[in-house]
């Protein structure tokens, strides 16, 4: 694979000349930031084709600084962080992170994540549904348009994916692991909080009531289902 | 000047006041008896209004010989002719002892006006000072002060139960001993010997029991002892309630401290581990010699060991050192049970697990992850002590109004001397000391987070028999309701 632009943002000096080190012989082209201030600026210069992020940075901390880049680009963005808690990583996440990596990490482990990243191509869509309907969704797949009750939502694109690939199985079961290696790549198949995370952005963006799903179903011990059966009742 | 001598002053002066009368009437002005009469009747008025029932008495008996002997015929005599004269006489009594009561009355209703109208102002003076004061101990001794400088009396005590402490504003409140307040304190009735001037009076606020206040040289009407005693019943509490709210609002302050230096000293022993871990795993992956790959390994796999022990070493800490408070909310048994089953399915790959939930468990009251993670760190320990394949089982039930989920393996056991001991901290059991794998802390850490749910966890197993690790954790109260 050749090697992408990478903007290694961390307020840890031994870290960055080690991230710089490691990528740079690994074939990447890195730039580095010590805040998030910093990263918005060289964001806007380097123009890198994926962002590893600190969470926590003095002044303008990870969280912040991924909300900005993300409000204006669609870039990979992968959190480097010592915390390790759900809630870190729900918020990260929620901030539109698209992957979370705790320190200490393996060097082939995060090249592994970065090549997965990077592989995240507008995925196929003229394989699988093109639309899907009912009395209160409507699902564009073609258009990457979602409507709830006649009015647009907004999905990112990793949201967008796994709805796809749920809708696309009709109505059966789809396994944690595999929901995982089709959305994120096929490095992945633990991270069922991530699963957990989406699902519930989904729900809370396509269903009526997000605590009782109507289309989004958990399948306890499998996975997640998308009922189209129940989203095609007659009106 | 005292108040005899005023007295007599005044008795004179109505005397002298009747003579002045007669002595007009009789030599300057001749006019009739009624005339006389009236006048005699309108200064035994003024003086009944003006001084008192003693004054007016006596003037009037002045009135009444003077008016017999002088104007009633037989003029010269104190003989009466006309019984019909009798009714002037006893006007003058009459009118000297009424107008004298309705004034003496009046100047009484005024006089105790003045002196409520004073005790309110007073009381609100104390009112002020003891919302100002701070502490228990300052408010209490700036009550005792506040009392005697508003009432202007010489001395106060006041006793507060709960300190058991006694704040006297001299010596001369000795006269109060310490038994009559404690006795007071826990009794309904105020004390009061009028006497000695001496008054105490039980503090309480809402039927609790503050402890009680004396008063030396006390002339105070019982209303205004309740109101003074209720102010300061009021003062006190507020300084108590004000004190314990800054307690704990330190306690919470220095739990946050602790939980902020815990998190920046993870962050500062993970940052050079994740230098270190960065530099071998990628060396790792780069062409090398068999000596080099030996000793990178070491390497990697100790920087991956240091880790793990600032982890779970952080983690106790994190329990221990900071009231740990878990998330909870209401979590289906079977979803905790998958999650901790998958995030362990390296380990549990060629193990036969057999998962036994009843379909009608109710949903347990915890924090998902910490529970999840007891659940990791037991099926973590299974897989670690029992021989590889052999199948392992989690079950969860009902116990009361308790969750009770165990893990539980084909393994040798654990001796029963040991049993007790594993969960404490740093403890490795006899099998496993010769491991490096491992800190001791995992079970301690597990005991830690059930704990704080309320819950407890606990050890069965028969040597050769294999153990069952067992934890109790509460229903969600919504399910208790429903």
């Amino acid at each position: 694979m050749s090697g992408a632009k990478i903007l290694v943002v961390d307020d840890e000096p031994q870290i960055r000349r080690m991230m710089r080190a490691t990528l740079t012989s690994s074939g990447h082209q890195v730039d580095e930031a010590r805040t998030g201030e910093e990263a918005l600026e060289k964001f806007r210069q380097f123009l890198p084709d994926l962002v590893l992020l600190d969470l926590n940075m003095p002044g303008m901390g990870g969280v912040e600084a991924c909300k900005s880049i993300r409000a204006g680009s669609d870039v990979p963005i992968i959190i480097l962080t010592v915390r390790n808690t759900e809630k870190e990583k729900v918020e990260a996440l929620d901030a539109g992170a698209d992957d979370y990596v705790s320190k200490p990490f393996g060097m082939q482990e995060l090249l592994a994540r970065i090549r997965a990243a990077l592989r995240r191509a507008p995925s196929s869509a003229e394989s699988g549904p093109q639309r899907f309907v009912s009395k209160d969704l409507e699902i564009d797949f073609a258009g990457r348009r979602v409507r709830v009750h006649d009015k647009n939502v907004r999905l990112t694109p990793k949201e967008f994916e796994l709805l796809r690939q749920l809708v696309a199985h009709g109505g059966k079961p789809v396994p944690h692991r595999e929901l995982l290696q089709a959305v994120w790549g096929p490095d992945y198949g633990d991270e069922t909080d991530y699963l957990r995370v989406f699902i519930n952005h989904l729900r809370k963006k396509i269903e009526l009531n997000p605590a009782q799903p109507k289309y989004i179903l958990t399948e306890p011990w499998v996975g997640y289902r998308f009922a189209i059966a129940e989203g095609l009742e007659p009106a | 000047m005292n108040a005899s001598l005023r007295l007599t002053l005044r008795t004179l002066t109505s005397v002298a006041l009747i003579a002045a009368i007669v002595v007009l009437y009789f030599r300057f002005l001749q006019v009739n008896v009624t005339t006389v009469a009236l006048t005699m009747l309108l200064a035994i008025l003024g003086i009944a209004a003006q001084w008192g029932l003693t004054e007016s008495l006596v003037a009037s008996v002045a009135a009444m010989l003077a008016f017999n002997y002088y104007f009633l015929p037989p003029i010269g005599t104190f003989d009466i002719a006309d019984p019909q004269n009798w009714v002037a006489l006893i006007a003058f009594l009459i009118t000297a002892i009424t107008a004298s009561q309705l004034s003496i009355r009046a100047r009484r209703r005024t006089a105790e006006a003045d002196a409520r109208r004073r005790e309110v102002e007073r009381l609100y003076a104390l009112g002020q000072a003891m919302l100002l004061s701070g502490s228990v101990r300052t408010s209490a001794r700036d009550a005792v002060n506040s009392i005697m400088r508003t009432f202007e009396i010489p001395g106060a005590v006041l006793f507060s139960k709960v300190e058991d402490e006694f704040f006297r504003s001299d010596q001369q409140t000795l006269t109060i001993s310490d038994e009559q307040l404690r006795w007071t304190a826990s009794s309904e009735e105020p004390l009061i010997d009028h006497q000695r001037q001496i008054a105490i009076v039980p503090v309480r606020l809402g039927g609790q029991v503050l402890g009680s206040l004396g008063f030396i040289g006390c002339t105070l009407s019982t209303a205004a002892l309740n109101a003074v005693t209720y102010l300061v019943a009021i003062g006190i509490e507020r300084a108590r309630s004000l004190e314990e709210g800054s307690k704990t609002e330190a306690l919470r302050q220095s739990e946050t401290l602790k939980a902020v230096l815990l998190d920046a000293l993870a962050h500062d022993l993970k940052t050079p581990l994740t230098s270190i871990k960065g530099v071998v795993s990628h060396l790792l992956a780069l062409p090398r010699n068999a000596a080099e790959e030996e000793l990178l390994t070491i390497a990697n796999e100790e920087a991956d060991r240091m880790n793990r022990l600032v982890v779970e070493v952080l983690e106790m800490a994190r329990i221990e050192a900071t009231k740990f408070h878990p998330e909870r909310s209401p979590h289906g048994v079977s979803e905790i049970i998958s999650a901790a089953v998958e995030a362990q399915e390296e380990s549990l790959k060629e193990r036969r697990v057999t998962v036994q939930v009843p379909a009608s468990l109710p949903d347990a009251d915890v924090d998902f992850e910490f529970i999840q993670q007891v659940l990791k760190q037991l099926l973590d320990n299974a897989v670690k002590y029992s021989p590889p394949g052999s199948p392992l089982t989690i079950a969860a039930g009902v116990a009361g109004e308790k969750i009770v989920i165990s893990v539980a393996d084909h393994g040798k056991g654990i001796p029963e001397a040991e049993q007790a001991r594993i969960f404490e901290k740093f403890y490795r059991g006899r099998a496993s000391r010769d491991e490096t794998l491992g800190t001791g802390l995992g079970l301690s850490i597990a005991k830690g987070i059930i704990e704080a749910h309320g819950g407890k966890i606990w050890v069965t197993s028969q040597p050769g028999q294999g153990s069952i690790f067992s934890f109790a954790l509460p229903v969600s109260k919504k399910e208790l309701v429903q």
